[in-house]
């Protein structure tokens, strides 16, 4: 393989792009329960709320968070003459996504700890 | 060889396959003697002549300017005469060689480079004048000639091509060495095939198959920036019709 | 209207940008700070059509760059190549079904009569 940081960026865009289309059919197969009342929707509700769930919800909120800002990545290449910024603009990335997932991910962890 | 500075000795580990005795590569040490001036070229000549007669691998000029020995060195590909052995050590003092990533070998260093040409001639990396060709000289601005310098400058040595991890995936598409070329005949005012040109590289094997991992920056020994090129193309292609008519006025006042 | 690779490009950026605003509302407005989900809290600002509409915008752009993407890493396969157009078809009737299925969704959350 071939390593440098845009091999790496592109390979966690993929693997976070791919996890979240699946999340998306599995988020609207949930909420797609409506249809049958709320008895059927809080219940299929109650099956994705065990705490296992909880700490998949912070993976997928890390997983969102770093698929958006590499898209700003990739727009902001796309549209100025930024490529000799490349590693600069990952390592970027990286920390904001870092402290985002913190400031949403860190109330997140916390809930499921407490319980709720 | 000059040999000014103090000499030290370096241990070169290269990957080997011979298809007539080898089932898979494997990596085989040398050590040689160095000094601050040899290149990573050298010492495999020196190698060649004094340790291991079986040793092959593509090499010219000797000038950064063939092409011919585009290597990976330390996981990153290179061409190995510009580069001395000594900017390369670890901290074993220790440089790996081995042949450009995702081609298949041929023997050693040698690899089948049949898709990166096949790649080149998909999009006509010549000039196709208009018709009515001016009796003296085409007159270009210096801002057109100045958009053209930088793939002027692509010596075909294929670090960039075999970095690339779509490439890796996909020989079917056209590569960042390709592209690039294409972007230099589509910018330029004198060619006449810009919409045939512009079809092609917006295809499904084209610009956009690129995803932007700038594998193609670091790996090129010339300092050409494929990346930003096939980003032009991908802007020029969604504007095409407007593009084409521009270069049939431009191409009146040539 | 054929689906070029241009377009797909199109597409998969202006979604992009559109998933920028509602994925930041979505989060925000939904997920955070991420109490206790249940029906009622639910229900009460579904009821207001301007959130229908925003939502069936969100799933309109979110399934439009899933099925993109997904269509993208899949082709990169050099395998994949000559099946390119009937991975097409399938990306377009998975939009149209999951569409059609999301909107019925949207438009059946009802406040409580």
């Amino acid at each position: 393989m071939y390593k440098t940081t845009g091999f790496f960026s592109f390979v966690l865009r993929r693997v976070t792009g791919v996890a979240l289309a699946l999340y998306l059919f599995l988020h609207m197969w949930v909420i797609g329960s409506v249809n049958q009342g709320a008895e059927a929707f809080d219940a299929r509700l109650a099956t994705v709320q065990s705490p296992l769930f909880k700490f998949l919800e912070i993976a997928l909120l890390a997983a969102v968070i770093y698929h958006a800002i590499d898209g700003i990545r990739l727009l902001i290449v796309h549209y100025f003459d930024v490529a000799e910024y490349r590693k600069s603009l990952f390592y970027a990335v990286m920390v904001v996504s870092v402290l985002l997932g913190i400031a949403g991910g860190l109330p997140m962890l916390l809930f499921a700890i407490n319980g709720g | 060889m000059a040999t000014n500075g103090t000499s030290k000795t370096a241990v070169i580990r290269i990957q080997k396959f011979n298809p007539d005795k080898d089932k898979k590569p494997y990596l085989k040490e040398y050590t040689v003697t160095v000094t601050p001036d040899t290149t990573i070229l050298d010492a495999l000549e020196e190698i060649k002549a004094t340790q291991d007669g079986t040793l092959t691998f593509r090499r010219s000029c000797r000038h950064a300017i063939c092409g011919s020995c585009a290597m990976n060195v330390n996981g990153h590909n290179t061409l190995v005469c510009n580069q001395r052995v000594n900017a390369h050590l670890d901290k074993k003092g220790m440089i790996t060689v081995r042949p450009l990533p995702y081609l298949p070998i041929v023997k050693d260093m040698v690899v089948d480079r049949t898709s990166f040409w096949d790649q080149y001639q998909r999009i006509k990396p010549w000039l196709v004048p208009p018709e009515d060709v001016p009796e003296t000289e085409f007159r270009m601005t210096p801002e057109e000639v100045k958009a053209l310098n930088d793939a002027e400058k692509c010596i075909m040595c294929g670090a960039c091509y075999s970095a690339c991890t779509v490439t890796a995936m996909n020989k079917s598409y056209i590569g960042p060495h390709a592209l690039l070329k294409a972007s230099l005949r589509i910018q330029d005012p004198r060619d006449s095939i810009t919409d045939e040109r512009l079809v092609e590289i917006s295809g499904a094997d084209g610009a956009y198959r690129c995803h932007t991992i700038f594998n193609c920056i670091d790996a090129c020994p010339k300092n050409l920036n494929p990346t930003q090129a096939i980003e032009t193309l991908r802007k020029l292609a969604q504007k095409r019709a407007a593009y084409v008519d521009a270069r049939k006025e431009r191409q009146k006042t040539l | 209207m054929r689906i070029t690779p241009t377009r797909i490009f199109q597409i998969q950026r202006i979604s992009a940008i559109a998933l920028l605003v509602f994925m930041t509302t979505h989060m925000v407005v939904v997920h955070y700070p991420p109490m206790h989900i249940d029906f009622s809290q639910i229900i009460v600002r579904m009821g207001e059509p301007i959130w229908k509409v925003i939502d069936i915008l969100f799933l309109l752009s979110v399934l439009t760059h899933a099925l993109a993407g997904m269509y993208m890493v899949l082709t990169d396969l050099q395998k994949i190549g000559p099946y390119r157009q009937a991975l097409g078809w399938i990306a377009v009737v998975l939009f149209v079904v999951f569409f059609a299925y999301g909107t019925k969704t949207i438009i059946a959350f009802q406040p409580p009569v």
